[in-house]
């Protein structure tokens, strides 16, 4: 354990904690953009500064250790004009897009602007506009938004391990460009950590705006590992899936799957009624008689062609108990070794 | 009627004479009152518990429809108590703005007082007379606010919007009319040998009983009490304002409509001042906290556009900290009781409403009193249900 001082407050913390993570420990809240809890230090947005031992060159909280007998400033004057000059960097070329903006109410970067009482940052265009070059059916890249904090890259890198997408460096006109095209799964995990709209999805675009979103914490259905989900739901539709950092097996993870496909629910081509075909003809049917017919239909079939005439394939989206009942029902009840499994969706 | 039997009556919530849904269940013997209990809370809107889900700008409207006979004075406690919480100097301006609204709304809550009690006690005439003056009012509320009866004029850190010139042509027409109107009122009552009659004497509080039954107002003021809360602590700039404090000696109904009376005098002496001698300047403070980016500006200024979004999506953040801040408004002490907690909204609001405790004092104020003098008493501590239930 080292013991230092931040803000005047005594804290005791392991050793290797960042200075950022001491201060949040201990209640303080310095404001961040590129920083993310579930990111290695990305150190790239300046708005973490802090004063040490009251030397007035400032250095980032967020990848510097706290050390021993260490004394730090969070809320200086000069810190603050400090945030505010880089900030403004970040705004200089930053796209007025907020009232079109998907993720106008929940921006990090609406929020450190009024957090700084920013003024004073007019909009001036790019002398070459950036083009988005990263873009996937189902996430869209908003290049003029992307503030270049490197949180999707470094998502992509050290969450998913893949690293299909990087920054071109190039001052002022640096951007996302894809790496490798086909290693991208559009998992999304770029998406959920972008601090502004730059990264989003291209399923629930104008779809709804997060402050009419009501949020309901479900689980998913695809596959058996149970990653916990938000479904954004708006007027009783599900408009999007988030998740929370916090909560559940898969940590504000998900797959292509569970952060985009979501649009099944409210579709108008679902099935509502068993249907039974008659004459071939679909008609509607209760449960009751569906299942009937359906044992019915396997008795007599078991007892003209024997039970090898019936195979039982069973689906991933089932939990691990469901399938076994699946198979003990295919052997015990219909007598037969012909079950097998979709293996995935 | 057998001797010693007494009978119970309901006043209200329905009595066209009970101002609002307050409801007296008195009991009677013969004429005399014996015990009298006011029962509350017809009007219950959740105010106080609406206000803690609320960001602090959109409380402001609820603030209103308290007292909605004086609604702009209710806007003035609320954000002078918003603004001590947040620590904002309002600019002057809006300081003497606010003043005018606040004054204008004292005198709007006269006049329903003064209409409905004279109208209560068999002066048809005096009502028409006053909704006559009040429709005046009505018509400043509309030009600078938009709205009549509850204009919501004010915001934390300054008013809506600045005058226009229809604006002070009228205010300045209502202050040179309003004093003969205000002559004819007293034509009408002062020395009218009925309503002397049925006022003088009747439902007296000493001042000390005044005190210990937590009345402020003109209520106290009609004891002989001069405390206002504007004289004693001013706010908004009060103290640039030569102005006086009537007071009564007996404390009875007829001492109580004195002081009002007065009141209208010196409310219209303070907006006379206010009007001519206001202040060049904004009329809001300007900080990126709390001020609403200007429309012009969000189309060129990422910055501008931003904060507007935080302020429209949640609003200004409050400190952690509490305060109480207390106004007079038309019916006396009015506080607000703010805990914020750092964030969009108040962890708790809890209003001192001056009427709950002038309805409290009713018991003490009717027994031994007749039964018609009950609804002389109720019209001269003017009550308004919508601040007592909240």
């Amino acid at each position: 354990m080292v013991s230092a001082t931040i803000d005047n407050r005594e804290i005791s913390v392991p050793e290797g904690t960042t200075i950022l993570e001491a201060a949040q420990k201990a209640g303080i809240d310095i404001p961040t953009l590129c920083h993310h809890k579930r990111l290695p230090p990305i150190g790239s947005c300046n708005m973490c500064i802090v004063e040490i031992n009251g030397n007035t060159k400032p250095v980032n909280s967020c990848n510097s250790p706290v050390e021993e007998g260490m004394k730090v400033a969070t809320d200086t004057k000069a810190l603050h004009e400090q945030r505010v000059v880089n900030l403004k960097k970040i705004l200089k070329h930053h796209a007025l897009d907020c009232p079109i903006c998907d993720k106008a109410g929940e921006c990090d970067l609406q929020d450190v602007v009024y957090r700084l009482g920013v003024t004073d940052a007019p909009f001036e265009p790019r002398e070459n506009p950036r083009i988005a070059e990263y873009s996937t059916s189902l996430i869209r890249y908003w290049p003029e938004r992307c503030i270049l904090c490197q949180r999707c890259v470094t998502a992509c890198n050290a969450i998913k391990g893949i690293g299909a997408i990087d920054i071109k460096s190039d001052g002022d006109d640096g951007q996302i460009v894809v790496v490798d095209a086909d290693k991208c799964k559009s998992c999304g995990e770029c998406l959920f950590v972008c601090p502004t709209g730059a990264l989003t999805e291209n399923l629930s675009r104008y779809k709804g705006r997060p402050w009419l979103e009501n949020r309901v914490e479900t689980t998913c259905t695809y596959c058996g590992c149970g990653c916990q989900l938000q479904l954004k739901v708006m007027d009783n539709r599900v408009i999007g899936v988030t998740t929370d950092v916090d909560r559940g097996v898969n940590q504000g993870s998900l797959c292509v799957k569970g952060r985009f496909g979501y649009e099944f629910i409210g579709d108008e081509n679902r099935l509502t009624t068993p249907l039974i075909k008659e004459n071939g003809e679909f008609r509607e049917a209760s449960w009751d008689e569906a299942l009937d017919l359906t044992a019915q239909k396997f008795s007599s079939i078991k007892e003209e062609s024997g039970p090898d005439s019936i195979a039982g394939l069973t689906s991933a989206k089932c939990t691990n108990e469901e399938n076994y009942l699946f198979q003990k029902f295919m052997r015990a009840v219909i007598g037969t070794n012909n079950v097998d499994h979709c293996a995935r969706l | 009627m057998a001797e010693g039997k007494t009978i119970t009556l309901n006043m209200g919530p329905h009595h066209p004479a009970t101002h609002g849904v307050l409801r007296v269940e008195v009991e009677l013997d013969g004429e005399i009152i014996v015990k009298a209990t006011p029962y509350i809370g017809y009007l219950h809107r959740g105010i106080e518990k609406l206000a803690e889900s609320k960001n602090y700008q959109q409380a402001i409207p609820l603030s209103d429809r308290l007292d909605y006979a004086s609604a702009s004075a209710n806007n003035m406690g609320y954000c002078t108590a918003v603004e001590k919480l947040m620590g904002i100097e309002v600019p002057k301006r809006a300081q003497y703005l606010r003043v005018i609204m606040a004054e204008l709304a004292r005198i709007m809550g006269h006049h329903l007082w003064i209409g409905t009690h004279a109208l209560d006690i068999g002066a048809m005439t005096v009502i028409f007379y006053a909704f006559r003056d009040r429709e005046m009012i009505m018509d400043i509320n509309e030009e600078i606010a938009g709205y009549r009866l509850t204009p919501t004029f004010f915001r934390i850190g300054g008013v809506a919007a600045d005058t226009t010139p229809d604006f002070i042509k009228k205010v300045r027409e209502f202050v040179k009319w309003f004093p003969k109107a205000l002559q004819g009122y007293h034509t009408l009552l002062t020395e009218n040998k009925i309503w002397t009659t049925r006022t003088m004497g009747i439902g007296p509080i000493s001042a000390k009983d005044a005190i210990n039954a937590g009345l402020t107002g003109p209520s106290l003021r009609g004891s002989g009490v001069a405390y206002d809360i504007r004289k004693a602590f001013p706010y908004s700039s009060y103290d640039d304002f030569d102005f006086k404090i009537p007071v009564g000696e007996k404390g009875d109904v007829y001492d109580r409509y004195l002081v009002r009376m007065e009141e209208f005098a010196q409310s219209i002496k303070i907006i006379d001042q206010a009007i001519e001698n206001l202040p060049e300047g904004p009329v809001a403070i300007d900080s990126p906290w709390i001020t609403n980016p200007d429309l012009v500006s969000v189309q060129t200024d990422i910055s501008e556009l931003a904060r507007r979004f935080v302020l429209h999506t949640k609003g200004p953040v409050g400190p952690d900290k509490e305060v109480y801040h207390a106004v007079e408004g038309a019916k006396g002490e009015l506080g607000f009781y703010l805990v914020g907690d750092g964030t969009e909204h108040p962890f708790r609001m809890k209003v001192r409403s001056p009427c709950f405790y002038l309805a409290s004092a009713l018991p003490r104020l009717l027994v031994g009193h007749m039964i018609a003098d009950a609804i002389a008493i109720i019209g001269s501590i003017d009550v308004v249900l919508g601040e007592i239930d909240r």
